[in-house]
């Protein structure tokens, strides 16, 4: 058997419940959600730790802020990465369940280490509550940012080792003819790949400290100087990573085999075009952070959306040279069940308006103050639930009903 | 086939019913607490008590440690695990439900955001709005398990899907209902246990007694319901699983059931004794002490679940050694053990030695060595110091003379109802009967 039928082969024999370009595009918008958020907490944590280093209020203030976001956006970058790895697991199996098999080890010790950089970080915040400039502590913090850049390291190796097919045989097969089991195997690392995913976190980090200092302009008791600090560091650090991480971008491109002819592909060219405006939008907008927050968030993220279809087209490229493509997995359309999810997603967005609002409104409030909202807006929501609940069990009764299992 | 993971001693369907089982305490408790939680927030309001929102912020960043740590990090351990120790198998009830998880998916994420602004805002939004957010977790959560059920009730009674391969008719099946309601019952018991753990470490004497009593009413009546649904779901059971249970095919289950009813009973006394006759005895290590039993009793009932579905991992569909079992015609589906009979089970796979010449005694066990692992090895341990249904153990105790014993033993494998068939040809056959035989005699 060689690779080509054997990529064929492994493909679920149930085939795909709906069109494969429809996971696909779910699949990059996901990853690119799951990514921003990755980036947040890896440059987060990372700040934190100099802030505290710099022993001064600000610095303080910020690091037990950026302690929130580390662990809150943990939690959402964990909840956000299953829908990506839910969709690559549907249209490209045969490379997800191979690459993982072949370094089950390392798989299953991702989640270890990541379990444990979660409670490093919630640590780190628990731990700087009440801490001043002088008790505040970055033990924590520092064991955080290891254990994430281990995860990194981890999944990097998960991802390339699926664009490597041609040597799967080789890592597990040995001369003599003996077969490993272990799920050891560690392969592929590509420096420039990695830096080009990791040093945007700086970046995007630094375009939240922007946000922030927008978002709590208005509050009287914020102090204003401590805002403009926020401000000018996050454009700063926003402009210059993001600067950086187009050199580690084109690292990465000298690195992706000369064939597959990647500088010429417009999404790459596209990509790279918009890293280059976003960086010189940040860098136009670096003594206006407040005014000029919410453009340079757009930017951003339509550049990293941009970077992930281009991704998404390289990972194309190193499949179809194994003869593998997505376009011709067999289909079996199933209608009922993709309108479940359509329907439920659009309901998702109508309910999540109402802890977007409270949130939003919670934290323009002063300190002890209370702030009231719309009552028809959690109702709304609750409502929104029990309507799906009503018309779900509805259903299930009638099928069950249908096909004599109920009773 | 994907390539074969194997784990010494336990093998690797031992490392998924492990984090499983793990993954339940937290994603049950993150289903449960918050209708718990909401009751008390409703009190607080009403009765104008709000010395009750101290176990409220409490009790919530526990949920936020715990289950949105553990809870969601084993839940993708779980993916994780299956990925390494059953591709196939995964594979498969993504292939059919993956609209069933993305659709969970959005409810992760409103119970992630409704979580965390409920936790935050509190005292900081008025208290109808706060309330609201809470509902707004606890049915997020609870439709979460409503959908999670349908998929792992699939994979216990595949129902009308396996004529109409539809996604409705595979998920809504004989055991759908009365395992929604079960779990549904059980995690009010696990929320209760909890609840009764942080209510035991607020500072006010009354509010602490009040709060204890009342987690154990709900742990109570969460016992009571589901005793009464799980009953209804061993009922529904189809006869091939009652077959294995009740007529002693696979004694263990027997022998499972007893430890989850022990389990059960003990934390109902617990219940009863340390949180409503004497709430003083409820507390951190009782408490933790009633975790680790029912941690112990929900490892058994999964467990029975998992056996009474052999020899399948999807049933009727896929046997546990993930070989496609029958035809699926509406999905176009065949099945493989009368392909790998006719073709040879090595044809198929991709991850073998280039040559192996079946004349040459050592490429035959290296074959032999090939389908063992792949066939058993995701049930069997192989090594010789295995732990979880040694295969050199459990052939020894057949009292094979020759590789032609054991030959005979394969043949007839599909006649065990908890088995699956040898899915080979005669060389495929000759091979592996080999190889178990030099585990015999290490």
């Amino acid at each position: 058997m060689d690779l080509a039928t054997y990529l064929n082969v492994m493909r679920d024999p149930s085939g795909l419940p709906f069109y494969p370009i429809v996971f696909q595009f779910l699949l990059v918008l996901t990853f690119t959600l799951h990514i921003i958020m990755v980036n947040l907490v890896v440059g987060s944590t990372f700040l934190a730790i100099w802030e505290l280093w710099k022993k001064n209020e600000y610095g303080l203030r910020l690091a037990k802020a950026l302690g929130r976001v580390l662990t809150v956006g943990m939690s959402i970058a964990i909840v956000l990465g299953v829908a990506p790895l839910l969709f690559v697991q549907v249209i490209y199996d045969p490379f997800w369940y191979t690459a993982t098999t072949l370094s089950a080890f390392w798989a299953l010790l991702f989640l270890v280490v990541i379990t444990l950089a979660f409670y490093a970080g919630y640590g780190f915040y628990l731990g700087n509550r009440n801490a001043d400039v002088n008790s505040a502590k970055t033990g924590w913090a520092l064991v955080a940012a290891g254990l994430l850049l281990c995860t990194a390291l981890f999944i990097h190796m998960l991802s390339m080792e699926q664009l490597m097919p041609q040597h799967w045989k080789e890592w597990i097969v040995a001369a003599n003819g003996t077969v490993s089991y272990s799920g050891g195997e560690f392969h592929g690392l590509e420096l420039g790949r990695l830096l080009h995913i990791l040093i945007p976190s700086f970046a995007v980090t630094g375009v939240f400290l922007m946000l922030y200092a927008a978002y709590f302009d208005k509050r009287e008791d914020y102090d204003p100087k401590y805002l403009e600090y926020v401000g000018h560091k996050g454009a700063w650090m926003a402009f210059w990573a993001s600067a950086i991480a187009i050199g580690a971008g084109f690292w990465w491109l000298g690195l992706i085999p000369k064939e597959f002819h990647f500088a010429r592909n417009p999404l790459f060219l596209v990509g790279a075009a918009l890293g280059v405006v976003t960086t010189a939008y940040i860098g136009a907008s670096l003594y206006k952070p407040k005014e000029k927050a919410i453009n340079c968030a757009l930017f951003m993220f339509l550049t990293i959306f941009v970077m992930s279809c281009a991704r998404e087209a390289l990972r194309m490229k190193h499949m179809s040279q194994a003869g593998y493509s997505i376009y011709n997995y067999p289909v079996n359309a199933d209608w009922p069940s993709t309108i479940l999810f359509f329907a439920t997603f659009v309901m998702g967005l109508f309910v999540l308006y109402f802890p977007a609002v409270a949130a939003f409104q919670a934290g323009k409030v002063k300190a002890g103050e209370v702030a009231t909202l719309d009552p028809s807006l959690g109702k709304k929501a609750v409502g929104a639930m029990i309507g799906w609940f009503v018309i779900v069990a509805g259903l299930g009764i009638i099928v069950s009903l249908k096909n004599g299992v109920l009773f | 086939m994907y390539p074969f993971w194997e784990v010494p001693f336990f093998t690797s369907g031992m490392v998924i019913a492990l984090i499983a089982t793990f993954h339940i305490l937290p994603c049950h408790l993150a289903t449960g607490a918050f209708w718990f939680i909401v009751y008390v927030e409703r009190k607080a309001y009403k009765e104008k008590r709000p010395e009750l929102l101290e176990f409220v912020k409490k009790y919530t960043l526990l949920i936020l440690i715990f289950c949105f740590v553990i809870g969601s990090l084993s839940g993708v351990g779980i993916w994780y695990a299956a990925t390494v120790a059953s591709p196939r198998g995964i594979s498969g009830l993504i292939h059919n439900y993956v609209w069933g998880w993305a659709t969970e998916w959005v409810f992760f994420i409103i119970e992630i955001a409704s979580i965390y602004v409920y936790y935050y805002t509190l005292g900081k939004i008025d208290p109808k709005s706060h309330l609201m957010m809470g509902w707004l977790y606890a049915w997020a959560a609870w439709i979460s398990m409503i959908i999670i059920t349908g998929i792992l009730a699939f994979m216990l009674t595949s129902g009308k899907w396996v004529e109409s391969g539809g996604f409705f008719d595979g998920f809504f099946n004989q055991t759908y209902w009365p395992q929604l309601l079960t779990r549904t019952a059980f995690m009010f018991c696990i929320a209760g246990v909890y609840a009764a753990i942080v209510a035991s470490t607020l500072t006010k004497k009354k509010v602490r007694k009040e709060l204890v009593r009342t987690a154990g009413l709900w742990g109570v009546l969460g016992m009571v319901a589901g005793v009464v649904f799980a009953y209804w779901y061993l009922h529904k059971l189809p006869a091939h699983a009652k077959e294995l249970w009740i007529d002693q095919s696979l004694p263990y289950l027997a022998h499972l059931l007893k430890i989850a009813i022990i389990a059960y009973a003990i934390v109902m006394a617990w219940f009863v004794i340390c949180c409503l006759v004497k709430p003083k005895l409820a507390g951190p290590i009782t408490g933790i002490v009633i975790l680790f039993v029912l941690f112990m009793g929900i490892g058994a009932g999964e467990g029975f679940r998992e056996g009474v579905r052999r020899p399948y991992i999807i049933d009727q569909y896929m046997y546990g050694n993930q070989i496609v079992a029958r035809d699926i015609p509406a999905k176009h589906i065949k099945a493989e053990v009368p392909i790998f009979e006719k073709d040879g089970f090595l044809t198929h796979l991709y991850f073998k030695p280039d040559k192996i010449d079946p004349k040459n005694s050592r490429d035959l066990l290296k074959a032999g060595e090939l389908i063992v692992h792949h066939q058993c090895g995701n049930c069997h341990a192989l090594d010789r110091f295995g732990k979880i249904r040694p295969l050199s153990k459990l052939l020894e105790n057949l009292a094979p003379e020759s590789p032609e014993d054991i030959e005979g033993f394969l043949e007839a494998l599909g006649d065990y109802p908890f088995m699956p068939p040898f899915a080979g040809n005669d060389l495929d056959k000759k091979a592996a009967s080999e190889y178990l035989f030099s585990i015999t005699r290490r």
